[in-house]
């Protein structure tokens, strides 16, 4: 019996990107995967995707869906680019590319996080790569978010082991609550957690403001991360709910940076998963712009209130390329594809709900492909393939670029 | 014109310091983007009669790729989108890459602008090694240029922990490791050990150092035994191109006296000082500050080991971007505060700190700035040694060297502008004495190209002599130096054509300049050791390599 076992594999679970799976492959599945968490396991799963291809429902051989893609695409009036989850940055990099060549809007799952990007693009940042939190951190606050749902090895990782010289605070606000096992716990009502933030804010900057009632423990909160020697406030930079209140983003981003006056401070931003901060990344040093990108007018254009989920609802997207898994699509942009001329090229594309005209299955970046992420604090790292698989999502999208043809817009 | 694998430029007046040629009339032949000394009759000539030509320009200092310029593309969307650009179509009918502009370019912009101005090589200047793989990835996308990138060291807990240890073999061959896992070209060192006091925590007075001999967490660890270290470590492992050092207290009234310890610290050694202007202020700490130029480069004149690039400021929007973070702190919080401020606590290794800025001339200290970087070039003895520089975005952006140029260049000119700035600082400076001095042509083909390509140690590069690479740019000859420089009548890349007036012909990708020394690879064993107990990244997964 063969067995196999791929070391330091990169895990797109989420945005932690653990570097530290090891891979168990036998006879051609994935048995096991160490030191994953319940999320990456299943990311992992036993590696076994469809390798499918498909026109119009049918299955076609992958040359006849290629150029099947690229005529939908040139020969559409509003053409949509969307960046979807597991793909490599190397694939990221052409779905740009295509995105310039056809005039088009391009947006990608980065998007999900605009709120924060957007306050960092207002303000700029306080923050650190995990690694330094872990090490410096003798203060962690983290702010309306229990990490071990959805980012189950975060803390493991990247805020350390809990130890005396470490205190945690838990921020709970409204349902959104702090980790469990926090030392201590401070309630703040969801109506008041700008101001609290604002409030604090004016704390560490020295005003002596009399905050009294509801916003004392904020303002003892404030008090006691000066006394710290670096404090780090993690907050989840994926909001839950739909509403992701700018203003709330933004005060976040303020206190941190206040905070380095009287000590230091970072902000972490909890960032999903499937190399969406590549997509960030990756749109920002070819574009400018980390999502919402809109070549229309024949150079990008950074139009963040009317990214692929308002245009898509609007109506104006004629056709669209998806590069990416569905599966990992917010649901109001999978159904705004619904009805339009859309190529998918991705993890299991074929299972694409909403029906597109061209899917072409291919691997999974970071399980059968090789190439780039990156985590959610926007450290690179590389992707091993545990597996062969389809088509590998860069060859495909690159085809397509170069079947575009070169002579469009004359 | 097209780009023959055969090509005579013919007749034009040839700068080429490197090879004694200053201002000859004279043929460049090329073949097979090589440059040769001789072609035969019948081989394409491109008739430069009446043009200067020059070796394309190599930039030693430049911030144009990686994770802390991405940051500081992601803080300006308003300068892109004031700046954007279509895609340039090709010679060939195909459309290359559309960007945008601002202080801090997308990357195919700043391939095709550098290019534009006629410069073919740069060196990226910081680059933590966590951020490597990053960097390679937006160079891949960066065309036209050759380009290598410098490698954040001086810092880094591994490094600091080998000086505490007195493993100065170690340390070295770390050193080589880590360029060699990064693919990197050279040793940088910014603000030495404050940096990591900065992300060391506390409040203010003890997050930087403030001289050489402050102490960075052991007693045994200093900034001057790391520059020591770093310094001779360079030198040992006999890298194309020495330390390229970034001093302690940037920016900081009273500077040129660490300036000029820390040249001291590294006497008798090859050194590269960086962006001098910005470490060249007399004055004191907090108090009034005026320029102490003259008694840096004079320093400078009288040692030859010894080279920098000036740092220009020219007055303007700016990005400042560094892995100095204290520094940005300082100049966020500074003069009330308000503006936009990253700063970004890379673990184990580094930082990063951007501020946007505008220099005013108006302003007392942009201007004393803009005079000091002036002084440097216009005292500097030799020029092989002191090589233009902006610090790309920092001081201004690339775009701003033909300006640069024209300042050094035309006296009247000069000293036309030096009247329109705010002179409150400007007491003592020798510019504002009179100073003379007008670069000559050649002068400007030493510093923009064949000065820093002897400097980086890259032998095909800043020559037009046999064996030497293609890169040659024909300018118009202008009265108005900015306008000529600005605006190169044809580029060539490799003996490819890639810019004709202005126009963007060709885009072919550059190449990846990197060193990789050789060590004692027991290092790796303890360097193994050293990231399962504190790396938040697997010690295989680390750097640029690519992974099987």
């Amino acid at each position: 019996m063969t067995e196999r076992a791929i070391e330091h594999v990169t895990c797109l679970g989420c945005g932690c990107a653990c570097d530290d799976i090891g891979v168990v492959v036998k006879r051609g599945r994935i048995t096991q995967a160490n030191n994953a968490c319940a999320l990456g396991a299943a990311w992992f799963g036993d590696g076994m995707v469809p390798a499918e291809i498909r026109v119009d429902g049918q299955a076609a051989t992958l040359e006849k869906a290629i150029h099947k893609a690229a005529t939908l695409l040139v020969r559409a009036k509003r053409p949509l680019v969307y960046i979807a989850g597991d793909v490599s940055c190397e694939a990221q990099r052409e779905a740009v590319a295509i995105g310039d060549r056809l005039h088009a809007a391009v947006d990608s799952l980065a998007a999900t996080a605009a709120a924060a990007v957007l306050a960092a693009q207002r303000r700029g940042r306080a923050t650190a790569t995990l690694g330094e939190i872990r090490r410096q951190a003798d203060l962690v606050v983290f702010w309306a978010v229990d990490p071990s749902e959805r980012y189950p090895r975060f803390t493991a990782r990247y805020t350390g082991e809990r130890r005396a010289s470490r205190a945690v605070i838990g921020v709970d606000v409204g349902p959104s609550r702090g980790p469990r096992d926090s030392d201590h716990r401070v309630t703040i009502a969801p109506d008041d957690e700008v101001d609290a933030l604002a409030i604090m804010r004016a704390i560490v900057a020295g005003r002596d403001l009399d905050a009294t009632g509801r916003f004392e423990p904020a303002v003892e909160l404030a008090r006691r991360m000066m006394r710290a020697r670096y404090a780090a406030i993690v907050a989840d930079g994926e909001p839950s709910s739909a509403a992701a209140d700018p203003d709330r983003a933004e005060a976040l981003v303020a206190l941190a940076q206040a905070l380095n006056g009287p000590t230091r401070c970072a902000l972490a931003a909890l960032r999903a998963g499937g190399n969406r901060s590549g997509a960030d990344a990756v749109l920002t040093w070819q574009t400018g712009f980390p999502f919402a990108v809109d070549f229309a007018g024949g150079t990008p254009g950074y139009r963040p209130a009317r990214g692929a989920r308002v245009l898509l609802a609007g109506g104006e997207i004629d056709a669209a390329l998806v590069v990416g898994s569905p599966a990992t699509l917010p649901e109001d942009v999978a159904e705004g594809l619904g009805g339009k001329s859309v190529a998918v090229v991705g993890p299991r594309a074929s299972a694409a709900t909403f029906g597109p005209g061209v899917a072409i299955d291919t691997g999974v970046a970071g399980i059968h492909e090789g190439g780039t992420a990156f985590r959610m604090d926007d450290v690179p790292l590389p992707l091993r393939a545990s597996l062969p698989g389809p088509p590998a999502a860069l060859n495909v999208v690159r085809t397509i670029r170069e079947r575009l043809g070169a002579r469009t817009h004359e | 014109m097209s780009s023959p694998a055969r090509l005579r430029i013919a007749g034009g007046t040839v700068y080429d310091p490197t090879n004694g040629v200053d201002g000859v009339v004279r043929d460049v032949c090329i073949e097979d983007g090589r440059i040769v000394a001789e072609l035969p009759r019948d081989a394409q000539r491109l008739d430069a009669g009446g043009m200067v030509v020059m070796p394309g320009g190599v930039d030693i200092h430049s911030h144009i790729a990686g994770p802390s310029v991405n940051h500081a593309r992601r803080l300006s969307p308003e300068e892109h989108a004031a700046d954007a650009m279509p895609a340039p179509r090709l010679e060939d009918g195909t459309l290359a890459r559309s960007g945008t502009g601002g202080t801090v370019p997308t990357t195919f912009a700043t391939g095709y602008r550098y290019a534009g101005l006629g410069y073919t090589t740069a060196m990226e200047a910081a680059v933590a090694p966590l951020g490597a793989r990053h960097a390679h990835a937006e160079l891949d996308d960066t065309p036209i240029l050759d380009a290598g990138f410098f490698v954040l060291l001086g810092n880094d807990d591994y490094l600091l922990r080998q000086i505490a240890a007195g493993e100065t073999a170690r340390a070295r061959d770390y050193a080589a490791w880590l360029l060699g896992v990064t693919r990197g070209y050279a040793i940088k060192i910014v603000n030495p050990g404050g940096v990591a006091l900065w992300k060391g925590g506390g409040s203010d007075g003890t997050r930087n150092v403030t001289g050489l001999d402050d102490i960075v967490g052991s007693t045994s660890v200093t900034p001057r035994k790391i520059l020591e270290t770093l310094g001779a470590a360079a030198n040992a492992l006999a890298l194309p191109h020495p330390v390229h050092v970034h001093c302690n207290n940037l920016g900081q009234p009273g500077n040129y006296a660490t300036t000029l310890a820390s040249m001291k610290a590294l006497g008798g050694q090859r050194a590269h000082f960086t962006h001098l202007q910005f470490h060249s202020y007399g004055g004191e700490r907090g108090k009034r500050w005026q320029s102490a130029a003259q008694d840096v480069i004079e320093y400078v004149n009288a040692h030859p080991e010894t080279s920098v690039d000036v740092g220009q400021v020219m007055f303007g929007p700016a990005t400042t971007v560094t892995a100095d973070s204290p520094v940005e702190h300082l100049l966020a919080t500074s003069t009330g505060g308000g503006r936009k401020w990253v700063n970004v606590d890379i673990e184990l290794e580094s930082g990063c700190g951007i501020v946007p800025y505008v220099y005013r001339e108006k302003a007392a200290v942009a201007a004393l700035q803009w005079a000091v970087g002036l002084e440097l070039f216009l005292l500097a003895k030799d020029p092989w040694r002191v090589v233009l520089s902006t610090d790309h975005p920092n001081g201004g952006t690339f775009l701003s060297y033909p300006e640069l140029i024209r300042l050094l260049m035309d006296r009247s000119y000069r000293d036309e502008r030096l009247k329109a700035v705010n002179q409150k600082l400007l007491g003592g400076s020798a510019l504002l004495d009179g100073l003379s001095r007008e670069y000559t042509l050649q002068e400007i083909a030493i510093v923009t190209r064949a000065g820093p390509a002897r400097l980086l140690g890259l032998t095909n590069k800043g020559h037009l002599g046999p064996g030497a690479d293609a890169d040659v740019t024909l300018y118009t000859s202008d009265a108005d130096r900015a306008k000529m420089f600005a605006t190169p009548r044809y580029v060539l890349k490799g003996g490819t054509v890639v810019v004709e007036e202005g126009q963007l012909r060709r885009a072919p990708a550059g190449q990846r300049l990197s060193v990789r020394p050789e060590y004692d690879t027991a290092v790796t064993k303890d360097l193994r050791r050293f990231f399962d107990q504190n790396a938040t990244v697997s010690f295989a997964n680390y750097g640029a390599e690519p992974v099987p």
